[in-house]
């Protein structure tokens, strides 16, 4: 019963030589859904979109789209937009334009002239003398004119400046409400925290986490108490199965909480602890928790940081 | 109109929960009025950018708290009908939310039971004086 999710990814695991870049990559994406891809470079985030899509060949794994495997009669309704496009250099914007046209039933020329001016390209400019920022735009413009039901966007908004950043976290919004369902990476934790209502961390090729970034939000806290003297070892809270990972830095007890945090905060409050709270997590924090929790230098890391 | 809602996307706090919250509070200040037309999620989404599913999952739980009705085809609407109880339940909920956070930011720094009821009766007096029975706004 997989045909409601607009793609259905199941195991997928790709390997160069020694290397596992993909590590049985399995996620859900409902229609009408902005899934976000988070991970640091390297994590895996290009080959799992190459995978999905049959640009690369996977070793393992399935992806389903509406139910059934990926056919070029999807193509007409579905885009994917490389981290780096490959656009001609010398033919113009307009050319650019012109051949998506005649390729693509869908155009709206109207949307393309919108497009054009939102983000400032000028139609006669050859791709060759514009900036960076300004073919990425390009390339997402020729995403959009053709008024896709599916876009995977890998790193959509990179090298762009911030007012057209947040120009194409709205175009992402603007679709969905529409209904189209969109999968997109990112480094930037910001943008997947506003756009997406759904989420998966990747981390050395392997999923961490996954599910709706505001139910994550809900159900992720930290139970922080300080003490007179040193924090004590609280051995009782490692077996906790709700308790993801404690820290604790002198007078400083932290522990990280999936779930109900309540027997967590009994527990910690039987110790007789100076102070007690509990914190929200933003996804920064859980991607950090999330990416420590599965790396014991990375915890360090993240322990530093947020002490 | 959707200049009144403000969302942090970056808090911790569930992002449908904040929208919840200021649609409430608006209520109950009379920001929005009874029968007044919300905007639309998309409108909404656009507006503030975030997810159209987020601001959808806000509506749908105001709506189950009686906050707004939606009719299809038309769009949502702050309740008309009992408009009075409904904003009085929206001023409650916010009120109860803002004591909470007090009460448990007290605890957590170690105050007392006894410590924080004086507090209280301190905060009560300065807000409900024994010669002005009339809630200061």
């Amino acid at each position: 019963m997989t045909d409601h999710y607009a793609i259905a990814v199941s195991g997928l695991t790709k390997r160069y030589g020694d290397t596992t870049a993909l590590d049985d990559f399995s996620i859900n994406v409902p229609k009408g859904s902005i899934f976000g891809v988070l991970g640091t470079n390297g994590a895996g985030k290009t080959t799992a979109f190459k995978c999905m899509l049959n640009l690369a060949r996977a070793d393992s794994g399935t992806t389903l789209f509406e139910g059934a495997p990926l056919t070029p009669a999807l193509f007409d309704r579905m885009t994917y937009v490389h981290e780096r496009p490959a656009l001609y250099g010398e033919p113009r914007v307009i050319d650019h334009l012109e051949w998506t046209r005649r390729t693509y039933a869908r155009y709206d020329a109207q949307r393309a002239a919108k497009l054009l001016d939102l983000f400032g390209l000028a139609p006669k400019k050859r791709v060759k003398n514009l900036s960076k920022g300004q073919q990425s735009a390009l390339a997402l413009t020729l995403a959009f004119v053709t008024r896709p039901d599916l876009l995977i966007l890998d790193e959509p908004a990179s090298g762009l400046d911030p007012v057209n950043q947040r120009n194409v976290l709205d175009l992402l919004i603007g679709e969905a409400a529409g209904g189209a369902t969109i999968v997109f990476s990112s480094h930037q934790i910001g943008q997947v925290e506003r756009a997406a209502d759904r989420v998966a961390i990747l981390h050395r090729g392997k999923k961490m986490l996954d599910g709706e970034v505001d139910l994550l939000k809900a159900d992720e806290k930290v139970v922080e108490a300080t003490f007179e003297n040193d924090a004590p070892s609280a051995n009782g809270l490692a077996t906790d199965p709700s308790v993801r990972r404690i820290v604790r830095a002198g007078r400083l007890l932290r522990a990280f909480v999936r779930g109900n945090s309540d027997d967590v905060t009994r527990h910690i409050a039987a110790l007789e602890p100076k102070s007690l709270r509990v914190l929200d997590q933003n996804l920064e924090d859980i991607f950090l928790n999330a990416v420590a929790a599965s790396d014991g230098d990375v915890a360090a890391a993240a322990a530093n940081l947020e002490g | 109109m959707s200049a009144i809602f403000t969302v942090d996307p970056h808090s911790g706090v569930p992002i449908y929960l904040q929208l919840i919250a200021v649609v409430k509070r608006s209520v109950a200040l009379g920001v929005l009025a009874p029968g007044e037309q919300l905007p639309t999620v998309k409108q909404l989404a656009t507006t503030l950018t975030v997810n159209p599913n987020t601001v959808a999952r806000s509506y749908r739980e105001l709506e189950r708290d009686g906050v707004i009705e939606t009719s299809p085809g038309r769009g949502s609407f702050v309740r008309a009908n009992g408009s009075g109880s409904t904003a009085n339940k929206a001023v409650s909920d916010v009120a109860a939310a803002a004591i909470d956070g007090a009460v448990r930011e007290a605890k957590s720094i170690g105050l007392a039971r006894a410590d924080v009821a004086q507090l209280i009766d301190q905060v009560l007096d300065r807000w409900y004086p024994a010669s002005d029975g009339r809630e200061a706004s």
